[in-house]
């Protein structure tokens, strides 16, 4: 096998956008029938080189193989037809188009290629083959609109892998597939993985997940600045060391020890309910403590914290701030009385993108920056600097747009917010989603921090060992209820995923 | 650089017109420049400080995400609401400020309405459009308003020092209030917040409705004051008044770098979008070009306008890596 030339090989790699070096002689191989896991941090340059071999961004320097012959892709369509196929992070599907139609996307069969009239019973028939090819269930005549997330990267896969012309399919990159899906999609996408092996192609699968790339990864290529600071088979080294490697520090400072004093009762739910997302759930959150709470995706967790907030109000139950209850109907009351959610989608409820990091800061207190009816651009400025210094925010630039930002400093900027506007409960809805090792160490830190000044904290994560890591007492969710409460210090993973899970 | 291009590209076409005006009429029609006279200058003025006020209350709209079709109407129904009053014995004043109290309820409406029903703005006002100039036709059987006092001409004529009109000034006021409020005021924070990202702004405990409904009023008060100085200019209430202002209006917004998709905007960029095309309609007219030309090349502008203006995004974009 070793001694055929690797399916994909990038060598000597150099790239700069307007005089800054994004990577630097970075080698890279990939051989078929196996899959290379590439990880880094944001901003190690992993997406530069995967758009460099998608041929999206021309490399400035180095070279790309494929089977051992150099190829130049100058725009996307030639490394597609050359058998390299992408699937993004961002889904990039037509919702109201059909799963056939979003497989065949630019290619369809025509009837006729004079009047472009597509042949839709081709069309489906054609999508049903490859679908049941791999193994998917799913109707080709359905909108993709109406897919579940999880689905609809069935569909992306389905599209990648069909995507090549001729017999060359070779190399499919997948950036942080999984960021969507449940666990249980998450084991099928993995079963695919396998199966797109054994066809012999290669496969690179680029994710913060460290935990889930024992089960698929072959080969390990660790990027850090822009360098490969690591090439090696998956196995040769441990986490620990994959950790130093990506972010220069060790695992243990992730989770840093807290000594908060707990105390009084800060928020206390009772009995709320929106059926069929949730029902009848009561916990309480105290001063200086840390609530995790456990499920699967579409266990209700988002729904319910949503509900505490007032962004979609409960059907019945009752909300308690510092004992006293309240009727969150709007975000504006919850805030007013110190109480704020951290929500799971930044691009879509968090962040204002195109306006600078000092107006996303500021946004939930702009009232504190008025003085005689005037916006104090001094005063939101220091606070605006201040937050930078306290979170480590990266540039600190408090005019720049949010939305170049990375991923960990635009949820560090919305942390941010809300300390700004005083908050003493957060609710902090998968805190460290698509957050690089740095950054999460440093939100970690930052919500000890907060513990320890006597805030309630209340975490929702999909991530076990962030809550085992964080948390004082984990809840479990499962179908909208609360089934289990457990010592974060004495359970484990395989408890808290019992009760999410297990049917009774 | 492309910032910097972006911010000042409508200046610098505005400052490109006013040399070629001149130059065209000394080269072309040879003569000296009538463009260039205070008189002219002063009628430039007077033309574009209707759709100038208009499009400092669109601003508003545009930069918070929504946009009003209906302004034009509404410049009609309140010049009729108002002219009636005035005719009927209601002192000048008075039936000014009802011209604006019709167009502020207007706005109300318009912006409650894309709130309770929640359907597109672009439809609501499209539907209000229809409505409320209906509305004007109705109450006054299609018939100018006449009978008058003399003295409603007034806001529209009288001048400072000789030359300088009274909606000049009234046009300078106004982008200064709307300026301040903008750039220095909590209303003004969240109309971009808002415009940039509606349902984060909810999320960070901002009453969106309340806010938005209260852009649209300012923007309708606005066409009711529009409404005003055309009812003044003519002494007559004119049911057919102000069509097609939504158009100009909203053109000048986007010329000055505003954003169909909001959060983008600026007082300063929506005057020299309004002067571009008042420019460019008198030059127009100086160097004797086809008014339907003139129509041509202000819709091939707006168009321009708009394919820079996502040229702009779309490289900032990709250079996000």
């Amino acid at each position: 096998m070793s001694s055929q030339p690797p399916a994909l090989e990038m060598r000597g790699i150099r790239k700069s956008f307007a005089g800054n070096i994004v990577l630097e002689h970075v080698n890279l191989t990939a051989r078929s029938g196996e899959a290379l896991a590439l990880v880094g941090e944001n901003g190690a340059g992993k997406s530069t080189l995967m758009k460099i071999l998608a041929g999206v961004h021309q490399p400035d320097d180095g070279e790309i193989l494929l089977d051992g012959t150099v190829v130049k892709f100058a725009r996307p369509a030639d490394a597609l037809a050359a058998g390299v196929a992408m699937i993004y992070q961002e889904l990039s599907l037509a919702p109201h188009l059909t799963v056939a139609e979003n497989i065949f996307l630019g290619r369809e069969p025509l009837q006729s290629a004079t009047f472009g009239l597509i042949n839709q019973r081709d069309l489906n028939a054609r999508a049903q083959k490859l679908l049941d090819e791999y193994g998917f269930k799913l109707d080709p005549k359905m909108r993709v609109g109406r897919l579940s997330a999880a689905d609809r990267q069935l569909v992306e896969i389905t599209r990648a892998a069909s995507s090549h012309t001729g017999d060359s399919r070779r190399v499919i990159v997948m950036d942080e597939p999984t960021s969507s899906l449940t666990d249980r999609e998450v084991e099928e996408l993995f079963r695919l993985i396998r199966d797109l092996k054994k066809r012999g192609m290669a496969i690179i699968y680029i994710s913060h997940r460290l935990e889930e790339l024992p089960e698929i990864a072959d080969q390990l290529t660790i990027l850090r600045d822009g360098h490969a600071v690591y090439n090696g088979r998956w196995g040769e080294i441990g986490t620990d060391e994959m950790i130093r490697h990506m972010a220069g520090r060790a695992l243990k400072e992730i989770f840093p020890p807290r000594k908060a004093q707990i105390g009084d009762v800060k928020l206390r739910v009772t009995d709320l309910s929106r059926p069929p997302k949730f029902q009848h759930v009561s916990f309480n959150a105290r001063a200086g403590e840390v609530v995790g709470i456990a499920g699967l995706a579409g266990a209700g967790r988002t729904e319910l914290v949503e509900a505490i907030f007032g962004a979609t109000p409960a059907d019945s139950g009752q909300v308690e701030i510092n004992s006293e209850p309240f009727t969150a109907i709007h975000p504006n009351a919850s805030v007013k009385r110190g109480l704020s959610l951290l929500t799971e989608d930044r691009k879509r409820t968090g962040l204002c993108l195109n306006l600078p990091l000092s107006t996303n800061v500021t946004l939930a207190n702009v009232g504190a920056l008025v003085q005689g009816g005037r916006l104090q651009r001094k005063v939101e400025l220091n606070a605006t600097t201040n937050y930078i210094q306290k979170l480590s925010i990266r540039p600190p630039s408090p005019g720049k747009a949010v939305g170049r930002l990375s991923g960990g400093n635009q949820q560090k900027s919305l942390l941010a917010r809300w300390l700004f506007a005083e908050s003493r409960v957060f609710l902090l809805d998968e805190p460290t989603r698509g957050v690089d090792v740095a950054a999460r160490a440093e939100i970690y830190r930052e919500i000890n921090e907060l513990a320890e000044a006597g805030a309630a904290v209340v975490m929702v994560s999909s991530d076990l060992p962030e809550l085992l890591g964080m948390a004082d007492r984990i809840l479990v969710m499962r179908r909208g209820r609360l089934v289990a409460e457990l010592n974060a210090r004495q359970t484990t993973q395989e408890e808290v995923l019992k009760h999410a899970a297990l049917e009774e | 650089m492309s910032d910097w291009l972006k911010r000042f590209l409508p200046f610098l076409s505005l400052i490109a017109l006013c040399a070629i005006i001149p130059l065209a009429e000394y080269f072309i029609l040879g003569h000296d420049s009538k463009f260039l006279t205070a008189g002219n200058l002063a009628a430039i003025a007077r033309q574009t400080a209707v759709i100038t006020i208009m499009a400092m209350g669109m601003t508003m709209v545009m930069v918070s995400g929504g946009i009003d079709l209906s302004v034009g109407s509404i410049v009609g129904l309140s010049s009729v609401v108002g002219a009636m009053a005035m005719a009927s014995g209601t002192p000048v004043l008075g039936g000014f400020l009802i011209c604006l109290a019709v167009g502020a309820a207007c706005g109300w409406l318009n912006g409650a309405a894309v709130n309770l029903l929640k359907i597109p703005a672009f439809i609501v006002t499209l539907g209000g459009m229809g409505i409320y100039r209906g509305l004007g036709l109705y109450i006054c059987d299609g018939n100018a308003v006449v009978g008058l006092p003399q003295s409603a001409g007034y806001l529209a004529e009288k001048t400072f020092l000789g030359f300088i009109p009274l909606p000049l000034l009234i046009v300078i006021a106004i982008a200064l209030i709307v300026h301040f409020v903008l750039s220095q005021t909590q209303l003004g924070r969240y109309c971009y917040a808002m415009g940039s990202n509606l349902e984060a702004a909810r999320y960070a405990g901002i009453r969106v409705s309340r806010y938005q409904i209260m852009y649209y009023a300012i923007l309708g008060a606005l066409s009711g004051l529009a409404g005003a100085i055309e009812t003044s200019r003519t002494v007559t209430g004119q049911p057919n008044g102000g069509e097609g202002y939504e158009l100009n209006v909203i053109a000048a917004v986007v010329i000055g770098g505003g954003s169909l998709s909001g959060g983008q905007g600026t007082v300063v960029g929506t005057i020299i979008g309004s002067l571009i095309m008042g420019v460019l309609a008198n030059g127009g007219n100086l160097l004797q070009i086809s008014p339907f030309i003139q129509k041509i090349v202000i819709g091939a502008v707006i168009v321009l306008a708009v394919t820079f203006d996502e040229f702009q995004r779309r490289r900032v974009e990709s250079t996000e890596a």
